[in-house]
This record gives structure tokens, C-alpha cells and sequence, in this order.
């Protein structure tokens, strides 16, 4: 942790995921507005002392809608790579254990499934499952696994073969010991440093299903759907889909640095 | 400004290469680190200087400071750099452009790294013609395919034409070495060149290099952790240790009559065929623990569905039809190079590797690596060359030392731990290593947890593969004078592989050479130098570098 | 690189697509209410269902009716459209070119300037150039395609400021300029988080290879620096360079999907979007592998790529 702190990239990634995680566990209590209430009165305005970051086309308070759809915009993108790693990560460790034709079948359906672009297959998954965003979670989450299952089985190759599970092969230990004990201890750090990165991409992937309507439903504040929602007003007021955009890009930032810190202090090569 | 000027007047008498009490530290973020303190070296033209040295003594510094390449962090604290009595330290970036690759070369250690994979040998070779002997293209070719064939290549045009990974390890350097006398330097820099090479290669490059010498005068900084292979190259040694040059002088008076306590240290930890670390060999009628039939290894062999798909290797003969006994309480030595098939023995015997032929070993007759269970395993323990990767980084030493007890059932509860300490001191590790992980411990110390482990299970065969070969000089002859000792105490039998003659004959009683899978020899350690010897046998005998006596 | 090898990848190919479109056939048919419904509406008979039910052949086991699409597909019998009316071939075929241009439009953009900026970082590593190029690439990969989408449009083609058109797509043959002018936002859409991405891969590779022991050898037989990066460094960092553009082509061909929908260019992504929302099976199965294909088949130019540049890579 000191090191991560030390790291310049780690850093800013750390102060921008905690400003991130500010908003999303306080984010409902600290707003001054109720992100809803319209203010027929005040549409479409600018920043002021009032509105900090102006307000939409029905008057609510886009600071205040900010704030609220920070906990929707972040958790679908941990929920989402969570469940992804879960499932690719035992997906991959057991076809990179087990070897074989197994594995060389698995190897295969994936490539498959990986010729199909991330946001196309999320698409046909929250079509068939319908809208809303646990589907468009678990859509994301799908999509990820053949990716992650590859990265979980390459690593599982390249610990198989270091000596001391040979050694350990060798003393005669069960697979499930050689699997759980010598192999797993040593795949996790890059698996959390790829899930890291990852979240970014799931962030912006949720945003994009919100933004077409495909991911979260109003009144959800959600930072795709403001844009969505607010796009026929932008020219008149361009803050209303400025605003979700940075913040969407900020919380994708903080993910990436963080996860690229997390790989270069990982790396026994050390990269800088 | 007196004696330039006299030197000047005789520029042969200067010497090619000088240091100057010259001092180097790096800049971290503890402080400075001193990586040379007060240098003084001296080459005169013609003569090689041996610069003898372990990994972290700040040998290769020193190359990187004659070749002005040194990075942003060093600090040049006093003293002076001379080539041909011109200070380094003085010259501008573009001169110093202008000397390297011309008045002074380099050999690196790994060839098969300081040659570029996209470009041709030729391209490399022709490059420096080209930039410093201002040569067109097709000079430099006819001058390059000139220059590869008084380094001994025998087609030098076709060699030429080919990418690095097209060539062997020994032609690849052959080209660096061509490459480093291509603009007949006055000095050239070899840092730790064979390392990376076979025996018998790293012989014929060594003869090359010596022969190029004599043609051309060149003065030679020979870089290397390795005193035999010095002595026998270099006309003058000097020995550096932590950053210091303790001791210099003619090699044959320094290795006869060392003066310094490290080169003393470091001579006596050089392998000597002529002092045995082992004790007699057990008696002809002691029984055999291990005997292998006809033992043969493929490897890559082509699953089902890359056969469908058209893909993989068709497999190769790791060893052919190998047959050895060991009997009990025997070391039984297996030499050979890199590739050889004598690690693929080790791990067929260890059960890591499919086999076909017969093992049998202790009451266990085996004809397939399936068939190997659990109580043979237990009796058959395996070391390997590197602890950096035989130890899991993930647990601690305790757990590591454990496991082996607690899998075959040879110790329980409060047990454990004391088995463990017990261990611990055996392989002379203080107790509260145990709490530690592998990478808190040095690499000597490492080994140590390994052989530990392999003891726990108090087994019948040791297997020893290069279990000394990444271990600084000092740390090999500890760790092997240990395994000796639990060796003999626990009256395990031993298979000890590897490509090192000198300590092989210190340790085994009997000793199998390897050639390329086949079993070429089998003899008593004492019948090595005898003229029946295999011919392979000889030549591994031949080019290796006499053992150094004090 | 033997035919036998381009033999075996274009064998491979088919089997990802026969992957893709087991997937994609197994999607739809989960897919709830089926196509008679659809052709019909609502308020059917159950009579007149079942007669088309039958002629669709949809009371066949699901095999049969894999086998008989699939088969389509290879053929080049792709179905009739079901919202549109129109031969799926020919809707494809039309959208397909209008997607190719925009893609190759943004992969050259991308090409031409994130591989130049990666090396310029990875050659002045540690200074001020390579500070703002690390800068600029970390912000970019983490704007997705609809918010610079929004954002170029907002600022560049308002009504008041409306320098180029907020969208739709212009023929070659409406002239040069508003062909132009009508790619230009999309393009720089999908360019900009890619040549982010690249351009820290180029970095990162480019300084590897800078620090290895044959650049060190290089620069010690004294070569010029011009000679050590132009012909010692730049082939060894492009092969991986063209291994990470080729996985973000899989990207890209996503990022069309948001970019013509927001830009209301009519292209493949545009017809995939309109048929996901209108569950317009026979499109949505056949988009699909189409893009599938694409993306295998720029896989398999990049391997050929890479096999050019890097003589290590031989295929047999």
C-alpha cells in the first residue's frame, strides 16, 4: 500500500478512486438537492453559486444527479467485473490445470467468442435477457468471461510450469493440493491487476448500454442515461452532458492508474 | 605534462587500457552506493588482464565506465579512464561515438540477446565496417565474410545471409567476436563471454579469441566469475570484491601465492578433482537402490486435436534407451551439456516426465510414469538448478519444509515444527528462517531450504539437478560440501547432474556421460584421465579449464 | 508462409464462425416470441400461424434449423429482412462498405499518429514529452465513444457553430468535400480512444526493446542514435505494435455500433442497432458474423504482418 502510494501513477490513481468512493457511499447524503425535484424556473442554466453545475432540462440540480449516480455508475462496474472474473477465472484455471483436450476445447469456444466485439455481444445478451441494469450487469459480466478466461489460463501455464509445482508433482500431491495450494496463491496478483483495468472498461461499457437505452431505466441517475436523457437540450446547455461525460471519464481514469500502478509493482520486472 | 609528452614520443610503451584510481557510485534513493573505490588497472598491448570478481562486485561497472554507458544515476567520484593515454573521462559524446566499436570492442555474455532478431548476421557485422571504416556496402560484406572466417566459420558468405536465431550459440558469438575485431581495436572488453556457452564451445571460442590476439596485439579487460577459465587466458589477474581490487599480479603467482583472504576464499571454493568432498564408494556388494532399463523420454508430442489441426512438433528423443544403476549410499555423477538429456533422466526417475523402458527403484519395478506411487515418490526426492523457482513464493520457509512431513505422514502436531528446526540447523539455517519467505533469503540460503525439503521426507535417492549452477563460486562449494554431509549421514543414494567436471569429480563415485540422449560412458571417478575414455568424454576433459591449484 | 499454413488459418476462421454463429443462433432462439408472430402481428389466427410456422420450417428441431441457416449463410442465402422487407445480403452488403470506409478511415488515423507518438514518448522517456503523451493517453482510453461523440458534436457542430455536419454520410459521388466532411467526426470519434491505447502500447514496447542488450551492443559498436532507433529499434517494436492494433480492431468494430448511432451513419453498426431493437432475427445472425468474419479475417492480415517484420515468425 506504502508503495502504491509512492508510485506517482498509483497515486493519482488512489486519490481519484477515493474522491470516487466518497461519492459513491456518501453521494445520496451530501447532494444539496433531491437529485428529481424539478425547478421549472431554473432549466437548462449554467453553473452558479445555486446549481454548482447547472441544471437540466427539467431544472434538477445535475451536481446533485451527479452525486446519486455515482453508487449506480461504479457498482455496475465492480458488480459486473466481479461476477466476469469469477466466472472466467474458474473457467480458465481449470482448462490450464486440467491441460489436455479439454483444455484445447475450451481454448477454441473461446477464440469464438472473442470474435465477437465486447459491446456487440453485450448488446445481443441484454437483448435476449431485456433491458434494465442487472441484466445489462450480467450481460457485461458474459461478455467479459472468455476474455478473462484467457488471461486466468495463460497465467495458470506459466505458473504450471515453474519448478516448484514440478517439485510438487513430484513429491506426489494431489491435483487438487498442486491446483489450490501451489498454483492459485501465484495467478491471483495478475488476475487482480487485469479485473482492475477492467472495471474502467465496465464502467464505460455500462454507460454506453444507459446511453442507448439499454442499461439503466429513468428516473435512474445513472451517468449514460443523463447523457441520453439531456442530449436534445445540449447545444442549448452544454454542461448537462459534460458533466456525466467527465465523471464517467474520471472514474475510468482512476480504475486505469490504479490498475497500471498495480501491474508495475506487481511485475517482478519493474517496468519504470 | 612531462611524462605525456615522453609517452608520446613512444606510444608503444604506453599501455593500451589504464584506470586511474578511479571511483564509481550510483545514486539511490538511500544514498549514494560506491560501486568502485580508487581503481588502478594497467593493459599493455597484447596482454589480457583477468578481472575476477562475484556477481555484485562491480566488475561489470567497470565496463560500462571505459565505454562511457553509464546510467543516468552514476556519479563518477575521482580518477581517470586512459585509452592510449587519452582520458575517457574527457572526451566528447561524438568522440566517444567514434571510439566505441573502433578503438575499443565489446563481447557480450549472452549472444543469443546482443544481437538484434530482425536484422541479418551480415547486417550487424557490416554496420560497424561500414560506420568506422567508412566501407560501402559490398566492402563490407567482402571485408565481414573475411573477418568470419579467421573467426573459424567454415561459410562465412551463407552465415552472412542468416538471422540470429538461424545460427548456434557458438557462431553467434563467433560473429560478436568478429564484430568486436572488425575496426582492429586497441583494446576489447569481454564481459563474462561463455557463460552462456557450452564446454566444449566456450573452449574453441577462447582458442579463437587467443589466436586473434596473437595476429592482431590487442589488449584484452576479461571480465568473469570463473578463476579457472581465467588463469588460463589471462597474463595478469586482478580480484575485485565489493567494489575494491584486493589483489593483483601475474596469474600464475597470484593463483600459487594469493596474499588476499577473498582470493584465498575464493581459490579454495573453486572445485578440485584432486580433493574429494565425498567418502569411499560403498561396496561392490551393497545393493542397488536404482536401476533404469532402456529408459527413453519424448517430448512434445502432438495431442489428438493438434493433430486434427495441423499444429505442434512431431516429438523428440529427450534420452535414448538409457540404462544406470545406483547403488545404496552411491553419488552417482551424470555430465553433459545443455541439452544433452541429462535433466530429462533426472525428471523421468523423479516422475515429472513420461518415460517408457523400466525404472526399478527400491522394491518398485515401474514401466510408465503412472504407475509411480506415492511411497516411491516419498523415497525419490528431486533438487532442482534454481530455488528462485523450486520454492514457492507464496509460502513461507516452515510451510515449504513441512510439507513433505505432513504429506507422507512422518511427523505430527508439535512434532512438525521441531522436525522442521531440526532440519533448519542440518542444513546450517537459524531457526526463525522458518517464518520467512523465500524471497527475504539469499540465493545460497534458498538452496539450502531446498535441499531441507528434499531431506524431510528422508528418502532413499536424492536427486540433484545443476543444484550448484546459479550460486555464486563461494556459495557452490558450501552447498555442495552440505549435501555431501546429509548425503552421507542419512546414507541416501545420489544422482548429481551437471555440466561441471571438476566438481563432478570431487563428489561422485562413479560417473555417466551424456551425449545428445545417448549414454556415451560409464566409469569410476578415479578412471576419468584413462585413454579408454569415450572420445566425447576426452573432449569435454580437454576443453575444460584446468582446476586451479594455489 | 506456406499456402498449407493460409490453408489452415482460413480452417480455423470457419471454425470461429461456426462458433460465433452457434452462439448467435442459440441467443436468438432464446429470444421470446418467433418470427411467424412477428411477421404477422398480433392478431393472427392460430391457423394462419401455423401454416406460416410451417413454411418457415420453425417446427423443425433447432438442429435442422441451425444447419439450414447456416448452410444459408455460407451459400450466400441470408434471409429477408423481417422489419425491412428487403434481402438480408443486400442490407448487408450496402451498410457493410459505408462501416469498411469509416473503419479504415479511423485505423489509418490511428496508425499514422499513435505509433509516431508512442515511440516519440518511449525516445524521450522521463521528460516533459513524455509526461503530456502519457497524459493524453491515459485520459483517452478512459472516454467511451459516446461521450466524445456527444462532446465533438456539442462543440464542433452546433447550430450556431456548425463547422461540420451533426451527422448522416454523403457518397463519394455528392463530391470529395462532403464525404469529407461527414467522416471527419465519426472517424476522430473512434480514433481517439484507440490511438490513446496504442500509442501506450508503442510506448511500452518501444521502450523494452530500447533497453535491451542489442540496442545496448548497437549503440556500443557506435552507431549514430539515428541508426540505432530507425534500423535497430523500430522493427523489433512494430511486430507487437501491429499484434495490439489487430486486437483493437475487435474494439473498433464495437465502437461503430455507438459511433453510427450517434452520428446516424448508415452502416453495419446503424442496421445491428435498428434489428436488435426491432428483433429483426435474420439481420441481427447475420451482422453478427459478418463483423466475426471481419474481425478473424484482420486477424489473420496482422499475423501475416508481424510474420513480414519479425523473421523469427516463420509460418509453415
Amino acid at each position: 500500500m506504502r508503495d502504491l502510494l509512492r508510485h506517482p501513477t498509483g497515486l493519482a490513481g488512489a486519490v481519484l478512486l477515493a474522491l470516487i468512493a466518497v461519492m459513491t457511499i456518501l453521494g445520496p447524503l451530501i447532494a444539496p438537492y433531491d437529485p428529481q425535484q424539478f425547478h421549472p424556473l431554473s432549466r437548462l442554466q449554467g453553473p452558479s453559486a445555486a446549481y454548482w453545475l447547472g441544471t437540466d432540462q427539467f431544472g434538477r440540480d445535475i451536481f446533485s444527479r451527479i452525486l446519486n449516480g455515482a453508487r449506480s455508475t461504479i457498482l455496475f462496474g465492480l458488480g459486473a467485473t466481479m461476477a466476469g472474473v469469477a466466472a472466467g477465472g474458474a473457467i480458465g484455471l481449470i482448462a490450464g490445470a486440467i491441460g489436455g483436450a479439454v483444455d484445447s476445447l475450451i481454448m477454441r469456444l473461446l477464440d469464438g467468442l472473442l470474435a465477437v466485439p465486447d459491446l456487440l455481444f453485450t448488446l445481443l445478451i441484454v437483448t435476449v435477457l431485456g433491458g434494465g441494469s442487472g441484466h445489462a450487469m450480467l450481460a457485461v459480466a458474459i461478455a467479459f468471461m472468455p476474455g478473462l478466461a484467457r488471461i486466468a489460463r495463460s497465467t495458470v501455464l506459466s505458473v504450471r510450469t515453474r519448478e516448484f509445482v514440478l517439485a510438487a508433482q513430484a513429491r506426489g500431491e494431489s491435483p487438487a493440493y498442486v491446483i489450490a495450494c501451489e498454483i492459485m496463491p501465484n495467478t491471483i496478483a495478475p488476475i487482480i491487476v487485469e479485473a482492475t483495468i477492467r472495471v474502467s472498461f465496465a464502467i464505460m461499457l455500462g454507460a454506453t448500454l444507459g446511453f442507448l437505452g439499454l442499461g439503466a431505466q429513468p428516473p435512474s441517475t445513472e451517468w449514460g442515461l443523463m447523457i441520453a436523457e439531456a442530449r436534445q437540450y445540449m447545444f442549448r446547455n452544454p454542461i448537462c452532458v459534460a458533466a456525466p461525460g467527465v465523471a464517467i471519464a474520471l472514474a475510468a481514469l482512476g480504475f486505469n492508474l490504479l490498475g497500471d500502478a498495480l501491474r508495475d509493482l506487481t511485475d517482478p520486472r519493474g517496468r519504470r | 605534462m612531462q611524462n605525456t609528452a615522453i609517452a608520446a614520443a613512444r606510444p608503444d610503451a604506453r599501455p593500451a587500457l589504464e584506470a586511474r584510481s578511479y571511483s564509481l557510485a550510483y545514486e539511490t534513493p538511500g544514498g549514494l552506493v560506491q560501486a568502485l573505490k580508487s581503481i588502478d588497472i594497467s593493459i599493455p598491448r597484447g596482454k589480457t588482464l583477468g578481472l575476477v570478481g562475484e556477481s555484485g562486485s562491480g566488475k561489470t561497472s567497470l565496463a560500462w565506465a571505459i565505454m562511457r554507458y553509464l546510467p543516468r544515476n552514476a556519479r563518477e567520484l575521482g580518477g581517470d579512464l586512459l585509452l592510449g593515454g587519452e582520458s575517457l573521462r574527457a572526451t566528447s559524446k561524438s568522440q566517444i561515438a567514434d571510439i566505441r566499436g573502433a578503438r575499443i570492442g565489446m563481447v557480450f555474455q549472452d549472444p543469443s540477446t546482443s544481437l538484434n532478431p530482425t536484422l541479418t548476421l551480415g547486417e550487424q557485422l557490416a554496420e560497424t565496417l561500414i560506420r568506422h571504416r567508412k566501407m560501402s556496402k559490398a566492402q563490407a560484406f567482402g571485408e565481414g565474410e573475411a573477418l568470419l572466417a579467421r573467426t573459424g566459420i567454415t561459410r562465412p558468405a551463407a552465415m552472412m545471409k542468416r538471422y540470429p536465431h538461424e545460427a548456434s550459440g557458438g557462431e553467434k558469438q563467433r560473429v560478436v567476436i568478429a564484430t568486436a575485431f572488425a575496426c582492429d581495436p586497441e583494446c576489447i572488453l569481454f564481459d563474462e563471454p561463455t557463460t552462456a556457452l557450452d564446454t566444449i564451445t566456450s573452449r574453441q571460442i577462447l582458442d579463437i579469441f587467443q589466436r586473434l590476439q596473437e595476429d592482431t596485439g590487442v589488449a584484452a579487460l576479461y571480465i568473469s566469475h570463473d578463476l579457472a577459465l581465467v588463469s588460463r587466458i589471462a597474463h595478469d589477474v586482478a580480484v575485485i570484491h565489493r567494489g575494491e581490487i584486493v589483489e593483483r599480479g601475474a596469474t600464475a603467482t597470484l593463483f600459487r601465492n594469493p596474499q588476499h583472504d577473498y582470493t584465498r576464499a575464493l581459490i579454495a571454493a573453486a572445485p578440485r578433482p584432486d580433493i574429494r568432498l565425498s567418502g569411499p564408494a560403498p561396496d561392490i556388494a551393497a545393493p542397488t537402490v536404482l536401476a533404469t532399463q532402456d529408459l527413453t523420454v519424448r517430448y512434445g508430442g502432438r495431442s489428438l486435436l493438434q493433430k486434427l489441426m495441423g499444429r505442434g512438433e512431431a516429438a523428440i528423443e529427450g534420452a535414448r534407451k538409457i540404462d544406470i544403476d545406483v547403488r545404496e549410499g552411491e553419488i552417482l555423477g551424470i555430465v553433459g551439456e545443455s541439452g544433452s538429456g541429462k535433466s530429462t533422466i533426472a525428471r523421468a526417475i523423479a516422475g515429472i516426465a513420461d518415460f517408457n523402458g523400466t525404472i526399478s527403484f527400491d522394491d518398485h519395478v515401474v514401466r510408465e510414469r503412472g504407475a509411480i506411487g506415492r511411497s516411491y515418490r516419498r523415497a525419490a526426492q528431486i533438487i532442482f538448478q534454481n530455488p528462485d523457482a523450486s520454492l514457492n513464493p507464496r509460502q513461507r520457509v516452515g510451510e515449504i519444509i513441512a510439507r513433505p512431513l505432513k504429506l507422507y505422514g512422518l511427523a505430527k502436531g508439535s512434532g512438525i515444527e521441531a522436525r522442521v528446526a531440526e532440519l533448519l540447523a542440518q542444513v546450517r539455517l537459524p531457526a526463525d528462517f522458518a517464518g520467512r519467505y523465500p524471497h527475504q533469503l539469499s540465493g545460497g540460503e534458498k538452496q539450502r531450504v531446498a535441499i531441507a525439503r528434499a531431506f524431510a521426507a528422508r528418502p532413499k535417492l536424492v536427486i540433484c539437478d545443476e543444484i550448484t549452477s546459479s550460486l555464486d563460486v563461494s556459495v557452490q562449494a558450501a552447498v555442495a560440501r552440505l549435501l555431501v554431509g546429509l548425503q552421507a549421514e542419512s546414507k541416501a543414494s545420489c544422482l548429481f547432474i551437471t555440466h561441471d567436471l571438476n566438481l563432478v569429480r570431487q563428489l561422485a563415485h562413479r560417473i555417466a556421460v551424456v551425449y545428445r540422449g545417448d549414454l556415451v560412458d560409464l566409469f569410476e571417478a578415479a578412471d576419468f584421465d584413462a585413454q579408454k575414455r569415450h572420445p566425447y568424454t576426452r573432449a569435454l576433459l580437454e576443453a575444460m579449464p584446468p582446476p586451479i591449484h594455489p | 508462409m506456406s499456402a498449407a499454413y493460409l490453408l489452415r488459418r482460413l480452417a480455423a476462421i470457419l471454425i470461429v464462425l461456426l462458433i460465433v454463429s452457434l452462439t448467435v443462433f442459440s441467443i436468438t432462439q432464446i429470444l421470446p416470441g418467433n418470427a411467424a408472430v412477428m411477421i404477422l402481428g398480433e392478431y393472427a389466427t392460430p391457423a394462419q400461424l401455423q401454416a406460416l410456422e410451417l413454411k418457415l420450417g420453425l417446427d423443425q428441431p433447432w438442429y435442422v434449423q441451425y444447419w439450414r441457416w447456416f448452410s444459408g449463410m455460407l451459400s450466400g442465402d441470408w434471409g429477408v429482412s423481417m422489419r425491412l422487407s428487403q434481402p438480408v445480403a443486400a442490407l448487408i452488403g450496402e451498410a457493410f462498405w459505408r462501416s469498411a470506409a469509416l473503419a479504415l478511415a479511423s485505423l489509418a488515423t490511428v496508425t499514422l499518429i499513435a505509433i509516431p507518438l508512442g515511440i516519440l514518448a518511449a525516445l524521450k522517456r522521463g521528460t516533459i514529452v513524455d509526461l503530456v503523451i502519457g497524459l493524453f493517453a491515459y485520459i483517452g482510453t478512459a472516454v467511451p465513444e459516446f461521450v466524445t461523440a456527444t462532446l465533438l458534436l456539442v462543440f464542433l457542430a452546433g447550430p450556431d457553430r456548425g463547422f461540420l455536419p451533426a451527422g448522416g454520410f454523403a457518397p463519394l459521388s455528392e463530391g470529395v468535400g462532403a464525404a469529407l466532411s461527414h467522416v471527419v467526426l465519426p472517424a476522430a470519434t473512434l480514433s481517439l480512444i484507440l490511438t490513446a491505447h496504442i500509442a501506450r502500447q508503442v510506448r511500452s514496447e518501444m521502450s523494452d526493446v530500447l533497453s535491451s542488450d542489442y540496442i545496448r551492443a548497437a549503440r556500443l559498436k557506435g552507431l549514430s542514435e539515428r541508426s540505432v532507433v530507425l534500423r535497430h529499434a523500430l522493427r523489433n517494436a512494430m511486430a507487437p505494435a501491429v499484434a495490439v492494433i489487430s486486437l483493437d480492431i475487435g474494439y473498433l468494430l464495437g465502437g461503430i455500433l455507438v459511433v453510427e448511432e450517434v452520428f446516424a451513419w448508415p452502416g453495419l453498426g446503424r442496421l445491428i442497432i435498428y434489428a436488435l431493437q426491432n428483433r429483426d432475427l435474420p439481420v441481427i445472425q447475420a451482422a453478427t458474423l459478418v463483423l466475426a468474419f471481419a474481425y478473424a479475417l484482420s486477424n489473420l492480415v496482422s499475423d501475416i504482418v508481424i510474420a513480414w517484420l519479425d523473421p523469427r515468425v516463420r509460418y509453415a
